[in-house]
């Protein structure tokens, strides 16, 4: 009997008896059921973050800061911003404009719902073009604010998380009220905006410089010619970078936080139920003695009889990992959750599911290894004498 | 005390699978130190976060809108208030952009240090005083960095000098350790003097006024009192303890919970499961063995508690393990969260997640073990 053949037919003997196993295997598709529920359910952290923030963007985005400073932290003079409208490449929008939004950013303060405790709340001064650059923004109720007047939208995540954000509700900024004159929905962030126009708020906050510049291009194709065009122009100081590799640089710290405390605990997890599995495995092998050594007095190959253990305790890892990945499905996916002050939800994707599944095929083959290794090394003489 | 050897030759009837079970618990255990470790550090830091200073800032947030200096003496007129002093803030990088050093500013009277959080030592102390160019630095940052008292330490910046140079450099003149964590582990002390006469832009403006309070329990009142005074003025404040910005930062943390408790859930019902399979196993093994017990006279009862105190010392010894084996990656995390910490509560609740796991999961053998009847435990041989 070939080798392959000899492997298939012991697999298949040690499948069908796996009822009669049923705590062991149970152990092993819990154990690692709970070790890629956990690593799924904290890598979907990550995930969740990175899809809210690069998900939305763009690519044909370009986000502009003065030379040197940090995204977000520019210091746009008027005259600077003006000239960007000028430079090639940028998308037109119906009235032959260039896409090209103003925004600063100021500080305020506002108020969590449920703990009631005050928090930093950034609110984005920005030219009513807004809506021609990011069509996402959804009006859902009210009115965009009006150029020249002191009005605030804000979008359906400040109305959960915080108090004071609900329609015709005021927010006192620099001893102004700003009435609240509508609402908007950017599908599916959860991150609180409050949008205002930005020259109004600039006088209120006696600013004269942008924080930021955003251009919408044709294409991200014309990135180059728009970048080398702004460098080459000698009255401009400004950086260009694509949004999403800005926004990335941006959420890079919290992703390696969120990234490194899921591999950790994956990792530890994965020990575990590997040495579960093993544990399990060696019960198996010693409960299987007598057959075992008949198999290899009847002519069966200890390398046959190796893989088709470890092939076994892959094939019951698998439905573990399957049961693991949906747990965590059902339990976290769409959850809203808001670490280190940053709201977003929790994603369990596919790909995250796969990659539960390649974890728990290593935690089979290594959990798998060393009692198949003692299962081909069963001494035939004196298994078959305790028969 | 005479059950020991029995209990103990019990335990190691199967060394692989002792070790292996051993092993389990102990990487379980290390989890559940860790996170709990975490979760308990971060509620130890606030609750020693000082209450009795405050931070008087801009209401518009850091950063956004520098408080003039003038400030200080209506701050220093609010009843309660003890010192008030100055602190600019700004960042630099040394020498490669990546390695970034926080620069804060103070002016070094003779009060100043009561309104801070720092260890400094006398001497350090007063080469401060006397050095115009002179900086202490944090003890992590001249360790990471190699720095020695006397070097000249060359910093970028994005405050420009009047000479138009964002280069400064300070002479490093001591060290000095900071008992508050949120103010990160990365930053330098320099004169605010200097650095105010020597720079282009922003003369006479502060980021924050730290303000040490006479009553630590009136802290509360004389923060509302500060910022009552600004209200409705071009510099609007928002005055608070240093236990309260530590309350905010970290409360973000505590939307975590959920996710670690869930976790936590995991690791013991995995473990549960685990375990209990194996110690069935191990008792339908045993059975002949047991039956010899019963016949020469061992109770069920005696039987049942054997088998439970079995299981018992292997999860407490095995959970004693992981804790301690938790302690040793706390500074690897505290990259992360400052200030882990494993506090007697912690081990506790371990040891008695520990001892309750191992009742639970040797409960049923044990049951099963009791009730064996001689013939048939006997016949099975």
């Amino acid at each position: 009997m070939s080798a392959g053949r000899q492997f298939l037919g012991i697999l298949g003997v040690n499948l069908a008896a796996v009822t009669q196993r049923r705590g062991a295997a149970l152990t092993i598709i819990i154990g690692v059921a709970c070790a890629v529920g956990a690593l799924v359910s904290m890598l979907s952290m990550g995930v969740g973050a990175r899809q809210q923030e690069i998900g939305g963007v763009r690519p044909e985005h370009v986000m502009l800061t003065s030379t040197g400073a940090p995204m977000f932290q520019g210091t746009i003079p008027r005259d600077e911003a003006i000239t960007v409208r000028d430079l090639p490449g940028i998308r037109k929008d119906r009235d032959h404009k260039p896409i090209v939004v103003f925004q600063a950013f100021v500080g305020s303060e506002a108020r969590r719902r449920v703990t009631g405790n005050r928090v930093f709340l950034p609110i984005i001064g920005t030219t009513p073009n807004i809506t021609e650059y990011s069509p996402e923004l959804q009006l859902t109720a009210g009115r965009m604010f009006r150029p020249g007047l002191h009005e605030l939208v804000a979008s359906e995540s400040c109305v959960r998380q915080y108090t004071g954000f609900g329609l015709g509700d005021r927010r006192d900024l620099r001893g102004v009220d700003w009435p609240i004159v509508g609402h908007v929905d950017i599908s599916g962030y959860q991150q609180c905006i409050v949008l205002a126009d930005v020259e109004t708020l600039m006088s209120a906050f006696s600013r004269t410089t942008y924080t930021a510049v955003r251009v919408s291009l044709q294409s991200p194709a014309d990135y180059d010619r728009f970048r080398a065009s702004l460098e080459s122009n000698p009255s401009l100081h400004l950086e260009a970078q694509y949004e999403r590799d800005a926004v990335a640089g941006q959420f890079k710290q919290l992703n390696a936080l969120l990234n490194f405390v899921s591999l950790f605990i994956g990792t530890i997890m994965a020990i575990g139920a590997t040495l579960g599995a093993m544990n399990s495995l060696y019960a198996i092998v010693d409960g299987r003695r007598r057959e075992l050594a008949t198999l290899r007095a009847i002519g069966f190959g200890s390398g046959a009889i190796v893989a088709s253990m470890l092939c076994e305790s892959m094939l019951l890892a698998v439905p573990g990992a399957v049961l693991g990945a949906g747990l965590a499905w059902l339990l976290f996916n769409r959850m809203s959750v808001s670490p280190f002050g940053f709201s977003f939800q929790l994603a369990v994707t596919p790909s995250l599911a796969l990659l539960g599944i390649e974890w728990a095929l290593a935690m089979g083959l290594i959990g798998g290894l060393l009692p198949s290794l003692r299962a081909a090394r069963v001494p035939v003489t004196t298994a078959l004498r305790a028969l | 005390m005479r059950f020991l050897p029995l209990i103990w030759s019990g335990i190691w009837r199967k060394p692989g699978r002792t070790v292996l079970i051993f092993l389990q618990v102990s990487i379980a255990f290390a989890l559940f130190g860790v996170l709990q470790g975490l979760k308990t550090g971060v509620e130890h830091l606030i609750a020693e976060a000082r209450a009795d200073l405050l931070l008087v800032r801009s209401r518009a947030g850091f950063f956004a809108n520098p408080l003039p200096l003038g400030m200080l003496e209506q701050i220093q007129s609010v009843p309660g208030v003890k010192v008030v002093e100055p602190v600019e803030l700004f960042l630099g990088t040394y020498q490669r952009p990546t390695q970034r050093v926080g620069i804060v500013a103070i002016r070094p009277d003779d009060t100043w240090t009561t309104a801070f959080t720092y260890s400094i030592s006398p001497q350090a102390l007063n080469a401060f005083r006397k050095t115009r160019t002179g900086a202490l630095a944090l003890v992590d940052v001249a360790r990471k960095y190699g720095w020695k008292v006397g070097d000249h330490i060359p910093l970028q910046t994005n405050i420009a000098q009047r000479n138009g140079s964002k280069d400064w450099t300070f002479d490093l003149v001591g060290t000095f350790d900071d008992s508050d964590i949120g103010a990160g582990r990365g930053y330098i002390l320099i004169n605010f003097s200097y650095l105010d006469e020597a720079r282009l832009t922003g003369q006479g403006t502060v980021q924050h006024f730290n303000v040490a309070v006479s009553d630590p329990r009136r802290a509360t009142t004389v923060a509302d009192e500060i910022d009552r005074r600004f209200a409705n003025s071009a510099n609007e404040t928002r005055t608070e303890s240093l236990r309260e910005m530590a309350q905010t930062s970290m409360q973000s943390i505590g939307d975590l919970n959920f996710l670690i408790r869930a976790v936590v859930g995991a690791v013991l019902v995995a473990l549960l499961f685990a375990t209990a399979t194996m110690m069935m196993q191990s008792i339908r093994e045993r059975t002949p063995e047991l039956g010899v017990l019963k016949t020469v006279g061992f109770t069920s009862r005696v039987v049942f508690l054997l088998v439970l105190v079995e299981a018992l010392a292997v999860f407490v010894l095995a959970a004693v393990f992981g804790l301690a084996l938790a302690t040793l990656v706390f500074p690897f995390a505290s990259k992360f969260v400052p200030g882990l910490t494993m506090p007697g509560i912690v081990v506790g609740l371990g040891l008695a997640c520990a001892a309750l796991a191992a009742l639970i999961s040797s409960a049923l053998p044990a049951m099963r073990a009791a009730r064996l009847q001689v013939v048939n435990a006997l016949a099975e041989r």
